[in-house]
């Protein structure tokens, strides 16, 4: 039984949760079993330290460290081209940046970037989830096919989807893809076709792991939620709205937070997909600009950093969301 | 429940069908670009090929600074692409097993040992997602250079794991949290030891949950090239990805393709395998934590 909730968690899971602080064995209170276990305690607080180490290691040196420094760097005049001593600033560069016209135009792109990115991606996830939901034939071929787009390597298939979409003069689809592109750029501006390549790039992948996300959220709802709330909803799209979406709430909510950072932390796709051409900049790209190019690296650490109190305050939201239920029964 | 009607069938049949084209098509778009000849790349149907070759995965393996010919007046070369293959394995490898490793054994002590405040010190390792890699490549090349790791597989060693730790300490403490602790006492009582009993009982019987994470390590990773074309400079240095971007593109276009595919391809197969594994890794984290 244990194995089974272990391998198929989908078929009636509820009866094995049953930790509980106070177990048989240690019901016996005398004066030194007390003291016994109040010894063995702390050995066990010891271990969870030790064992947390690797962890907390590798993160404080590779995140926390890094981005002590960047904040540090914000606040200074730092810069390669710099030939004096590195002056405090304050938040000078902060107060420059947002009065800076370049700065808006990256905010509010990263913004329509994610946003549009996150809701499309929602929605072909979900879709994808109930369509792999109840089974039928070949439902595995088309599971795989679904799962595809996120376990192709992105940092090469950006690569295929760059030449696919603007492809070298001689190739037999160039012309094709040329008068797409005209025909975009023609509509919206010059660059919409590159910015347009990165969004439906980010979208054709997020949409596979959000869907396979919130398959794995849909089997981890025991099927018997699901039935009694299918006999009080009348329509399929009141179903959906009433039943489906609140029951994957926390796994939506997760869904979302990590869409959203992949999108607001992007640099290296949009980068990849308009070959560096950058028209329409997003934070990620402008800070690449203001560092690499301009050797601005005190107004380039504080335009990065303005990322992290907007990522926080979504988790923060999120985590209301995602985590609740836990406080309940923990 | 009646039988569906006809209409609602075929509405659910053609969803199948699109979303399998939708997912699919990219990829089999460089797969056929890939087993191209020159000739055909310029003349054919652009969807279909029609004598497929696999010159361009040959050529990927030529010796190299070999002269490849001339385009225009630009002189080709050949890559060092084994070199790469073997960068790449060994940095995915060593970082998928860095990565499990060390979000086991923190998961653990969160989920199972729980020093005061566990939940907070999974909150707070969940919440480095919110500093993202791409802000931080400056300072952290500060870092790597620092350790004397530049142009060096170990600095991506010790960069990859961090991109997939929280996710996986998440998943897999909430899952050694919800463990029936009844098994792991009955063991205790056995006489086994704490470390045993983890080896012996929990472990096996993580095994979705650990493939679950291991899956996302893999894709997470091999979705970045460019902290591996920040931190690996020369040629022989780089992985595929890295290596693939330097590529004189506009020359080398179904090379390219065909390097794409090859690095892919065994990813994919290895995602595919355990596809199945990672849902049930996921929903088994997600029953017992949510």
């Amino acid at each position: 039984m244990l194995e089974g909730a272990a391998t198929a968690p989908s078929s009636g899971v509820g009866g094995t949760r049953t930790a509980s602080p106070q177990t048989p064995l240690f019901s016996a209170r005398s004066e030194l079993s007390r003291r016994y276990r109040r010894r063995s305690r702390a050995r066990e607080i010891v271990t969870a330290y030790a064992l947390l180490t690797p962890t907390l290691l590798l993160l404080s040196l590779v995140l926390a460290y890094p981005l002590a420094w960047e904040v540090w760097i914000s606040l200074t005049n730092f810069s390669p081209l710099n030939d004096g001593p590195t002056a405090f600033v304050g938040v000078a560069n902060y107060r420059h940046l947002l009065s800076t016209e370049e700065f808006w135009r990256s905010a509010t792109v990263t913004i329509v970037y994610a946003v549009v990115t996150s809701a499309a991606k929602l929605a072909l996830g979900i879709g994808f989830a109930l369509l792999l939901a109840r089974p039928f034939r070949g439902r595995a071929l088309v599971f795989l096919a679904i799962f595809l787009p996120w376990a192709y390597p992105a940092s090469v298939s950006v690569i295929g989807w760059y030449w696919t979409l603007s492809p070298p003069i001689p190739t037999a689809y160039s012309v094709f893809m040329g008068t797409m592109k005209y025909a975009v750029d023609g509509a919206f501006g010059g660059g919409a076709w590159a910015f347009l390549s990165v969004i439906l790039f980010n979208i054709w992948r997020g949409s596979s792991f959000i869907g396979v996300f919130l398959l794995a959220g849909i089997n981890a709802i025991p099927p018997e939620l699901f039935e009694e709330a299918l006999l009080e909803s009348k329509s399929r799209w009141q179903r959906f709205w009433l039943v489906t979406v609140p029951l994957l709430k926390p796994f939506i909510a997760l869904a979302i937070f990590l869409s959203l950072t992949t999108a607001f932390a992007d640099l290296a796709n949009v980068w990849m997909l308009t070959a560096g051409r950058i028209v329409f900049p997003v934070v990620g790209t402008h800070a690449y600009w203001l560092a690499i190019k301009g050797g601005q690296y005190g107004p380039a650490a504080a335009l990065s950093l303005m990322l992290v109190p907007v990522l926080l305050a979504t988790l923060l939201v999120l985590f209301r969301i995602f985590d609740s239920p836990e406080a309940t029964h923990a | 429940m009646n039988p569906r009607p006809w209409w609602r069938k075929l509405g659910h049949g053609s969803l199948l069908v699109l979303a399998t084209v939708y997912c699919l098509f990219p990829i089999y778009f460089m797969l056929v670009q890939s087993l191209k000849s020159a000739h055909e790349d310029v003349f054919g149907n652009p969807l279909i090929v029609t004598s497929p070759t696999f010159e361009n995965f040959a050529e990927l393996f030529e010796r190299e600074g070999e002269v490849r010919g001339f385009v225009g007046r630009a002189l080709r070369r050949s890559y060092p692409f084994l070199d790469w293959l073997e960068n790449t394995i060994v940095v995915f490898t060593g970082s998928v097993a860095v990565t499990l490793v060390a979000s086991i054994l923190a998961a653990y002590a969160i989920g199972r040992l729980r020093p005061p405040g566990f939940r907070w010190w999974r909150r707070i390792i969940f919440a480095t997602y919110v500093i993202p890699h791409t802000i931080l490549f400056v300072p952290l090349y500060q870092v790597v250079i620092r350790l004397h790791l530049d142009d060096n597989l170990l600095a991506l060693l010790l960069v990859y794991p961090t991109l997939a730790l929280p996710f996986c300490v998440w998943v897999l403490s909430t899952h050694f949290q919800h463990f029936p602790r009844e098994v792991e006492e009955a063991a205790l009582i056995e006489g086994a030891s704490r470390a045993r009993a983890f080896w012996k009982i929990i472990l096996p019987m993580s095994r979705p949950v650990i493939v679950a994470s291991g899956i996302f390590t893999l894709g997470t990773i091999a979705s970045d090239f460019m902290l591996a074309s920040i931190f690996l400079l020369s040629g022989h240095n780089q992985t595929i990805p890295a290596g693939l971007a330097t590529m004189e593109v506009a020359l080398d276009e179904l090379l390219a393709v065909a390097g794409i595919n090859l690095m892919a391809i065994p990813v994919v197969i290895i995602c595919a395998v355990f596809a199945r594994g990672y849902v049930r890794g996921l929903t088994a984290a997600m029953v017992e934590g949510s």
